[in-house]
């Protein structure tokens, strides 16, 4: 099911006039400026479904905002993955024809785009796809920034030794963390991502629709449920989540659901979903979940179904299935690495472990202390509402923008 | 019983002073153009060239980020040295530094090498951190908005206080600090202009020991001791 587009106003009862208020006084040094996405896809994947609620907010605050996608070939889309592997630390084969495929695609999007490229006020380019667009637009007259949404910490050197120039021309650059960023020779920025409240996988439900789910599955009313939402990858260790829920098996009654998707069409998913599988041994009380990517509505009752949100990853961007997790008001045992840290407060919001020892140790506790489960839930959600939401992602963008106009003093006054 | 108070004050103690205008603020980070350090020789050295927007943003702004009460730590700088480095003495003197009580960053900046360096000097190693803990030097600007609400007089400042978003706080109580020329809270600057209805509040204000405090926890003493200001207002 897809998202529709809402009004900014919708959002007034969750975090408050005052935030909304914040956000028109940014806006009002924007207005008629003209703002420019770029990336590769107009549906799948976190990017496109930021922008899908970013642009209308823009335009809704006066910006004349809009959206472009940059088409390209298989061999493309071959190098881009590969570039997106590379950034992220794997080794990477990358031949000259794949250079080629980058190239001669961004020429081409740059001979469609360039008039309209140039003549804009401010250009997002997100992600590597379109990084070369820049240098193809000599005559452009708005500031260009780089939105890196990739742990770019630890790449593997020829790749990063090839992209480099095409980001260091930037005005700027956006990471999402600052262990995500690498040295550039222009102001980097950090904007941590954010979820939407009133989207289908976060928006509150019925109690007939999440009972309703889980009979669907096949889950007990009456045992605790653990959930892990995420892709069967090796990073996010299923594996190791299996193991933990065997360890506490003996003294908690609860049920286990890893629920993911998108394995078909990679080889390694389907090679992990098989090794899930068969560690779970046939438990009735484990539940494997392979759902298609649109169930966003499935996902949301699942979460709110649980007592405990379980994301025991290796390792991680920022983790959102951690802020969804949060925000439905379930403690999280998260792993200790990358944006999870960010997230899981240790006896705040939930719990950083660092084994599978430490996961079941940490669920046992929580069986143990209800109330807490309760009020590190209340937490959490709380948390989410002050600098998780889009709101905030939202004014750090326009703020960005105002920013670069005027310039980066210590003190920026929003009122225009 | 309030507002008998105020009309009685007002009459007695005619001032000229505009409302009180609330402001909110917001942070946006970058990271400093210097890399990251990876042991305690390498903090040395970044600290002593990093901007003086970078030292405040790690001592001060470390206020308003996103986190609970009661943080163990209220400086990054002594947060590395515990969790990174797991050189406990070396926090433990990081951490008693009181920003605030410096006449201006450079001469915290001057403590902090002394710290390091006479740290460096007893070990007989330096302390590293892993890969992944390195200690990024980030800044920030302070972006302040408007609430369109204002405060009329001293009365009124108590229940306004405990109105107030916590960035709202931290923008008048710590912020102001930085950009006030007495370097002293907004509060305080805008009751100067009250005179005697002023001055217990400001007395008041300049004992409580902020910089160790969450700023819910400040919000909950500055309304305690307005609330005690209050009570002899009223028995006048």
């Amino acid at each position: 099911m897809a998202e529709e587009v809402k009004s900014i106003q919708l959002y007034e009862d969750v975090v408050g006039p005052a935030v909304l208020n914040q956000l028109r006084q940014l806006a009002g040094n924007l207005e008629g400026l003209k703002v420019i996405h770029v990336n590769s896809t107009k549906t799948g994947g976190g990017v496109a479904e930021i922008l899908s609620w970013m642009i209308p907010f823009m335009r809704e605050l006066g910006i004349d905002a809009s959206w472009e996608v940059i088409g390209g070939n298989k061999p493309f889309f071959h190098t881009t993955k590969l570039f997106h592997n590379g950034l992220q630390g794997n080794q990477v084969n990358l031949a000259p024809h794949h250079i080629q495929a980058y190239e001669e695609t961004n020429r081409q999007n740059a001979d469609r785009l360039r008039d309209k490229l140039e003549d804009a006020d401010i250009v997002f380019i997100h992600d590597p796809q379109p990084a070369m667009l820049l240098q193809l637009c000599p005559n452009r007259r708005g500031k260009w920034i780089w939105r890196c949404h990739i742990d770019a910490s630890q790449p593997f050197r020829p790749v990063w030794k090839y992209l480099r120039p095409h980001f260091e021309s930037y005005d700027a650059s956006i990471f999402s963390m600052a262990e995500f960023t690498r040295a550039l020779p222009h102001p980097q920025f950090l904007v941590a991502p954010s979820i939407d409240p009133l989207s289908l996988k976060n928006v509150d439900l019925p109690q007939s629709e999440i009972e309703n789910t889980c009979r669907q599955f096949g889950l007990d009313p009456d045992k605790p449920i653990l959930t892990q939402v995420s892709r069967f990858d090796r990073f996010k260790d299923p594996l190791g989540v299996i193991y933990g829920y065997r360890l506490i098996k003996k003294s908690c009654q609860a049920q286990l659901v890893l629920a993911g998707g998108g394995a078909d069409d990679d080889p390694e998913g389907a090679e992990v979903l098989r090794e899930v599988k068969e560690a779970a041994m046939d438990d009735p009380d484990i539940h494997i979940l392979l759902l298609p990517p649109d169930a966003h509505r499935t996902i949301n009752a699942l979460q709110q179904a649980s007592d405990i949100i379980i994301q025991k990853s290796t390792r991680e961007g920022f983790g959102l299935t951690v802020t969804e997790g949060l925000w439905k008001g379930k403690p999280v045992i998260g792993g200790h690495v990358g944006g999870i840290i960010l997230q899981v407060i240790n006896h705040h919001t939930g719990f950083l472990v660092n084994s599978p020892e430490g996961m079941a140790q940490r669920i046992r506790y929580l069986f143990n202390h209800r109330e807490i489960i309760d009020s590190m839930g209340e937490k959490g959600k709380e948390f989410v509402r002050e600098n998780f939401l889009l709101t905030r992602h939202l004014r750090e963008y326009l703020t960005l923008m105002v920013g670069l106009r005027r310039g980066f003093a210590d003190r920026l006054i929003a009122a225009a | 019983m309030k507002d008998e108070v105020i009309s009685k004050n007002s009459q007695e103690n005619m001032v000229d002073v505009t409302p009180f205008a609330i402001k909110d603020c917001a942070l946006i980070v970058r990271i400093c153009d210097l890399l990251p350090a990876i042991n305690l020789r390498e903090l040395h050295e970044r600290v002593a060239n990093c901007p003086v927007d970078s030292l405040y943003h790690h001592f001060c702004e470390t206020a308003i980020r996103p986190s609970f009460d009661d943080p163990e730590f209220h400086n990054d700088f002594a947060r590395w040295a515990r969790r990174a480095l797991h050189d406990h003495v070396l926090a433990e003197r990081l951490e008693i530094l009181h920003p605030y009580s410096f006449p201006h960053m450079e001469e915290l900046r001057k403590e902090i090498l002394d710290i390091i360096a006479d740290r460096l000097s007893e070990i007989h190693y330096i302390p590293w951190a892993l890969h992944d803990q390195a200690f990024f030097f980030k800044q920030a600007t302070t972006v302040v908005f408007d609430t369109n609400r204002i405060i009329e007089t001293p009365e009124h400042l108590c229940d306004a206080v405990k109105e107030m978003s916590t960035s709202s706080l931290y923008y008048h109580f710590w912020e102001a600090r930085r950009r006030t020329p007495e370097k002293i809270d907004d509060f305080s600057f805008w009751l100067k202009g009250w005179n005697d209805r002023g001055k217990p509040l400001i007395d008041a204000f300049s004992r409580i020991d902020f910089y160790f405090m969450s700023l819910k926890e400040l919000q909950d003493k500055l309304c305690t001791v307005m609330e005690e200001v209050g009570k002899t207002w009223r028995k006048k």
